[in-house]
C-alpha cells in the first residue's frame, strides 16, 4: 500500500514534467543552425556578370539565413584553380556546393567527387558533360543565341557574311549560344558563317581576332560576340577600323565599354543575362534540395534584349549598368 | 490519469488536487506571461522599426533638403543670373570668365557635400556649366529627351525630383543618382532661361538602405510617386516576377502600413510618407521579431518547471504534514478498537485535530469507566445471585434435618434429638457469620463439622468421616459454605447408592500461599463427561447438588481469580476426588481489600 500511493506520487510529478519537458525540448531542437553552401564560380570579380551573379548570392543568404562561401579564381581561363578550390570546397563537407563549370569536360571528375560525397550539386550558369547536378540554373544559352542570333539577322542584308567570336573553348556556356546563334543564322538564305574564333575570355585577344579577321574578309557584315570581353573586342576593332555601323555587331553581357559601344553604334544589340536571379535562384534551389523538395532539373533564367532605344528603361538600366561598383 | 474513486486517502487527494491547481496556475501563468512578453517585444520591435524608417526618412529628407538648398542659392546667385539672361550681349571672354566663376561655385558646393555627384545647368542657347571645368557633354545624348529636362520644363520652376536613375549626360560617366531638376526662369520673360540640375549619389541612399537591419529577411525599399522603384534590393527580382512586392497596396496605402499573411509567416509592411513624394517602406518579417524567441520560451519552460517542481514537493509535504495527526488518531482508535483503554492521544497543534484528540481522549476515559462500572456491577449481580441460591439451598437443607428430628422424637430418642438440634444451631451460627462473605476457616471447619454430625445422625451408620484440617489454617480466611456442597454431593451421588458404608475425608493444607482442601469419598464415582459438566456454570436442568459445586467453583473465581477453584477427578466406582483451591489470605490483609470492594 505504501509503496504504490509514493509511486502514484512519483506519477503525478512525472506527468507535469514531462509536458513541460516535451516542451522546452520541441522549443529547443527547432532551429539546428544555418545550412553551409560553398559557391564555386568561373570568376570572382574581373568580369560584372560575376560580380552581380554574387550579389544575388548573398541577397538570397541573407533572406533564407544560410551560410555561403564564394570561392572562384580571379580570371575564367583559370580552370585548374577552380578544380583545386571545388576539391578543397568538399573536404569541408557543406550541405551543398552551387558550381559554375569553368569548363565543360575538365570539371566531370570534381562533379563526380561531389555526388560522391553525397554533397547535393547545383550548377548555375554552365554546366558539366553528363548528368551530375540535381538542377541547373542558367540562361537559356541557345536561346539567348537564338536572340542574338535573330537581332543580328534583322540588321543584315539578304546576302551576308557573319563570324562568330567566342570565348573559352569546351564552356557549356559558349557551346550552346554558338548553338542557338547558328541555329537562326544557318536558315538565313545566302547567309555565311566564315567560322567561329575563341578569344579565351580576353578583351586583347578578341580584338586581335576581329581585326586580323575584318582586315582579311572585307566582306564581313556581321559579327557575334559571345561575351562581354569577346564583344568589346570585337567592338573595338570595329571602331578602329571606321565600320561602326557598316558591320553590325551584336553581343552578350554588359559592361561601361558595351554600353558606350552601344552610344556610339558600334554595337548594335547586346544580350543581357540575369546574373543576380542565375546567383539568387542558385542559393535557393540548393536550400530546397537540404530541406528535401522536389527541384525542377533545369530552371532557365530568361535573357533581354538590349539596344541603343531601350536601354535607359528603368528595367534595364540595373542589367546594363554596374551598381555594385565601389 | 488513476480512477478517481481510487484515490482514497485524504492526503494523496490533497497532494493530487495541489498539484493540478499547481499545474493548471503554472501553466496558465507561463501562457500569460509568454504572451505578454512576446506582445511586449513584438512592440519594441515595431516601434524600433518604425523609428528606423523615420530615421531614413529624416536622413533622405536632409539630402534632398540640401540639394533645393543648393538649387536655391544657385538660383539666386547674381553671376547665374547674369550669365543666363544676358549670355547674347556678353563677350566670349566675360562669358568664360563668369562660367568659370559659377563652375568654381558650384565645385565649392560639390566638395562640401559628399552626396551631390554633380551640379550643371543647361542654357537655353546650348550652353553647359558643370561642376567641374574639364566635363563634357555625352555626345550621343539628346538632352530634350532626358526625363528630368521634361519635367523641368512641364513644372516650370518648380522642383522635380526624378526616381533613381543612371545619368548619361556627361560624357564617359553612368552614375547612379537622384536628380533634382528645376527651370531656371527670367525675371520679366515667360521663356526659361535653362534648367539646373543636381544629382544626388545614389549611392549614398543605397548604402544607407542596404545597411539596415531588420532581421534576416526584412528589408527597406523606396518608391516615388508614380510607383517607380527608387530603391529595393531585390529590383531584379522583381523584373524578371522571380519576387512580387505589393506596390499598388503600399502606393494606396494611408494607414502607414498594414500586415501581408502569406502561408505561415505574415510580412509586415511599415510606410512613411516623404514632402517630396517618395514612399519609404520597410518589409519586416513576424517571426523575425522576436530575436530570442527561443531563448524567452526556453526560460519559460525551465520557471515553469521549478515551480512545479517545487509545488509538487510542497503539495507532499503539507499533505503528509495535514494528514499524520488523523493517521496517528485512527492508529489510536484501532488499538482502542482492540480493547486497550488506557490510551491517550498527544494532542496537536492545529485547532480541529487538537479538539478531535481531546473528544477522542474524553471518550475513551469515559468509556473505560462505564466498562469499570459495568465490571463491577456486573460483579455485585453474580454474587447477589449466588447468594439467593445459597438461601435457596439452606431452607432445603433444614428442611430435611427438622423432618430427621422430627422423626427422631417420634422414635423417643431424646438424646439424639438434642444432639441434632445442637448441631443444627451450631451451623447456622456459623454460616451466619454475621452476615460476612469471608469467614475464618476455623469458623467453617465447625460448621462442616456440624453439618456431617447431622448428616452423620440422619443417615446413621452409612456415612463415616475423617477430618485431617492443619491446624495454621484455621486464623486463613475462606469462602463459606464452601465445603458444605463439596459433602453433600460426595453423600448424594457418591455413598447414598452405594451398597455398605462409605468415608468422606476432608483434608486442609497450606502450601506456600495457598490452602488447599481435598473433600475425598469412596464412593460409586463417576464418568468422565459427568465430572465435565459438573464445573459449568448453574442452570435449571441442573440438579440442586449439581448446581451447588458449580456455585462454589465460580464464588472462588470470582473473588480470587481463574488460577482458583474445584478440580474433579473421579472414576465409576473408584469414588471421587475433590481439590478446592483458594489463596491464603490473612484477615487484616483482607479487610484492607474488603474496603475496596463493596
Amino acid at each position: 500500500m505504501k509503496s504504490y500511493m509514493r509511486l502514484r506520487y512519483v506519477l503525478l510529478l512525472l506527468i507535469p514534467v514531462f509536458i513541460l519537458g516535451y516542451i522546452a525540448l520541441q522549443w529547443s531542437k527547432e532551429e539546428p543552425g544555418p545550412k553551409r553552401i560553398i559557391v564555386g564560380v568561373k570568376a570572382l570579380d574581373e568580369i560584372e556578370f560575376w560580380r552581380v551573379l554574387i550579389e544575388g548570392v548573398n541577397t538570397a543568404s541573407r533572406e533564407f539565413g544560410v551560410d555561403v562561401s564564394v570561392v572562384g579564381p580571379t580570371q575564367e581561363i583559370e580552370v585548374d584553380l577552380q578544380i583545386q578550390l571545388l576539391e578543397e570546397a568538399i573536404k569541408q563537407k557543406p550541405d551543398a556546393i552551387v558550381m559554375a563549370a569553368g569548363d565543360y569536360n575538365r570539371l566531370v571528375p570534381v562533379a563526380e567527387s561531389i555526388r560522391k560525397a553525397d554533397i547535393p550539386l547545383i550548377m548555375i550558369d554552365s554546366a558539366v558533360n553528363g548528368d551530375y547536378a540535381q538542377s541547373l540554373i542558367a540562361t537559356d544559352n541557345v536561346n539567348a543565341g537564338q536572340k542574338a542570333g535573330k537581332e543580328l539577322s534583322s540588321l543584315l542584308s539578304a546576302n551576308a557574311e557573319v563570324a562568330i567570336i567566342s570565348f573559352v573553348r569546351g564552356a557549356s556556356t559558349q557551346i550552346e549560344r554558338e548553338q542557338g546563334v547558328r541555329s537562326i543564322l544557318e536558315q538565313r538564305s545566302g547567309t555565311e558563317i566564315v567560322g567561329t574564333y575563341y578569344s579565351e575570355g580576353k578583351e586583347e585577344r578578341a580584338y586581335d581576332i576581329t581585326k586580323k579577321l575584318l582586315l582579311e574578309r572585307p566582306d564581313l557584315n556581321g559579327i557575334v560576340g559571345l561575351n562581354e570581353p569577346s564583344t568589346v573586342g570585337a567592338g573595338r576593332a570595329i571602331r578602329e577600323l571606321g565600320l561602326a555601323g557598316k558591320v553590325k555587331l551584336v553581343g552578350f553581357d554588359s559592361s561601361v565599354k558595351e554600353v558606350k559601344l552601344l552610344e556610339e553604334g558600334v554595337l548594335q544589340s547586346t544580350i543581357v543575362q540575369k546574373p543576380f536571379n542565375i546567383g539568387y535562384l542558385g542559393i535557393k534551389t540548393a536550400i530546397s534540395i537540404i530541406e528535401g523538395d522536389k527541384v525542377l532539373r533545369n530552371v532557365y533564367t530568361d535573357s533581354v534584349v538590349i539596344n541603343k532605344d531601350n536601354m535607359y528603361t528603368e528595367e534595364n538600366q540595373k542589367l546594363l549598368f554596374p551598381f555594385v561598383e565601389e | 490519469m488513476m480512477a478517481p474513486q481510487r484515490i482514497k486517502s485524504i492526503q494523496s487527494r490533497i497532494a493530487s488536487s495541489f498539484m493540478m491547481l499547481v499545474l493548471f496556475t503554472a501553466l496558465l501563468l507561463i501562457f500569460i506571461s509568454y504572451r505578454l512578453s512576446e506582445s511586449a517585444v513584438r512592440e519594441t520591435a515595431e516601434s524600433y522599426t518604425s523609428e528606423l524608417i523615420n530615421q531614413v526618412n529624416a536622413n533622405i529628407q536632409t539630402y534632398i533638403t540640401g540639394m533645393k538648398d543648393i538649387s536655391l542659392a544657385t538660383m539666386n546667385n547674381p553671376n547665374v543670373r547674369e550669365y543666363l539672361a544676358s549670355a547674347d550681349e556678353l563677350q566670349p571672354a566675360e562669358l568664360a570668365m563668369l562660367k568659370a566663376k559659377i563652375s568654381e561655385y558650384f565645385h565649392s558646393i560639390r566638395v562640401s557635400r559628399k552626396d551631390i555627384a554633380s551640379i550643371n545647368i543647361f542654357g537655353a542657347g546650348g550652353t553647359f556649366i558643370s561642376d567641374r571645368a574639364d566635363a563634357e557633354l555625352n555626345p550621343y545624348i539628346v538632352l530634350s529627351e532626358q526625363p528630368w529636362y521634361r519635367q523641368a520644363k512641364e513644372n516650370k520652376g518648380q522642383t522635380v525630383i526624378s526616381s533613381s536613375h543612371v545619368q548619361p549626360v556627361i560624357k564617359g560617366e553612368y552614375r547612379w543618382v537622384v536628380s533634382l531638376s528645376r527651370e531656371l526662369s527670367g525675371v520679366n520673360s515667360s521663356n526659361g532661361l535653362g534648367i539646373l540640375l543636381i544629382d544626388l549619389n545614389f549611392k549614398v541612399i543605397n548604402d544607407m538602405l542596404s545597411k539596415l537591419d531588420l532581421g534576416n529577411r526584412g528589408y527597406v525599399f523606396v518608391i516615388d510617386r508614380q510607383g517607380r522603384i527608387v530603391y529595393h534590393p531585390q529590383q531584379q527580382l522583381l523584373y524578371s516576377n522571380l519576387k512580387t512586392e505589393r506596390l499598388e497596396q503600399v502606393l494606396q496605402d494611408k494607414q502607414g502600413g498594414f500586415v501581408v499573411k502569406e502561408g505561415g509567416a505574415s510580412r509586415i509592411y511599415s510606410i512613411k510618407d516623404t514632402d517630396f513624394g517618395w514612399k519609404i517602406v520597410g518589409v519586416f518579417y513576424e517571426n523575425e521579431l522576436v530575436d530570442n524567441k527561443k531563448q524567452m520560451q526556453l526560460s519559460f519552460a525551465i520557471a515553469g518547471l521549478l515551480c512545479l517542481g517545487v509545488g509538487v514537493l510542497f503539495s507532499v509535504v503539507i499533505s503528509r504534514n495535514l494528514t499524520r495527526p488523523i493517521k496517528k488518531l485512527q492508529e489510536k482508535m484501532t488499538e482502542v478498537e482492540k480493547g486497550n483503554f488506557d490510551i491517550r492521544v498527544p494532542v496537536g497543534h492545529s485547532r480541529e485535530i487538537s479538539g478531535l484528540a481531546r473528544s477522542f481522549n474524553v471518550m475513551v476515559l469515559k468509556v473505560k469507566e462505564l466498562m469499570d462500572q459495568i465490571v463491577i456491577e456486573q460483579e455485585i449481580k453474580r454474587k447477589s445471585e449466588l447468594n439467593a441460591l445459597q438461601a435457596q439451598i439452606n431452607p432445603h437443607f433444614l428442611y430435611n434435618t427438622l423432618d430427621s428430628i422430627i422423626w427422631m422424637a417420634e422414635s423417643k430418642k431424646h438424646d439424639e434429638v438434642i444432639l441434632m438440634t445442637s448441631a443444627l444451631a451450631r451451623l447456622f451460627r456459623a454460616s451466619l457469620s454475621k452476615g460476612r462473605e469471608m469467614i475464618p476457616i476455623a469458623t467453617e471447619v465447625e460448621h462442616i463439622t456440624n453439618y456431617l454430625k447431622i448428616q452423620q445422625m440422619r443417615y446413621q451408620d452409612k456415612i463415616r468421616f475423617t477430618l485431617d484440617m492443619d491446624r495454621e489454617l484455621y486464623p486463613y480466611l475462606t469462602l463459606k459454605v464452601l465445603l458444605q456442597p463439596l459433602v453433600e454431593n460426595a453423600i448424594y451421588h457418591g455413598i447414598k447408592n452405594k451398597e455398605g458404608p462409605g468415608t468422606i475425608t476432608i483434608t486442609g493444607r497450606l502450601q506456600d500461599d495457598r490452602i488447599r482442601f481435598q473433600v475425598m469419598d469412596d464412593g460409586i464415582g463417576m464418568d468422565r463427561s459427568k465430572v465435565e459438566t459438573l464445573l459449568i456454570s448453574t442452570g435449571s436442568q441442573h440438579s440442586r447438588n449439581s448446581v451447588g459445586i458449580a456455585n462454589v467453583h465460580q464464588r472462588i473465581q470470582l473473588y480470587f481469580g481463574a488460577e482458583y477453584g474445584l478440580r474433579y477427578t473421579s472414576e465409576p466406582g473408584a469414588g471421587t476426588n475433590v481439590t478446592v483451591l483458594i489463596p491464603a489470605v490473612h484477615p487484616d490483609e483482607w479487610r484492607s481489600m474488603e474496603g475496596d470492594v463493596p
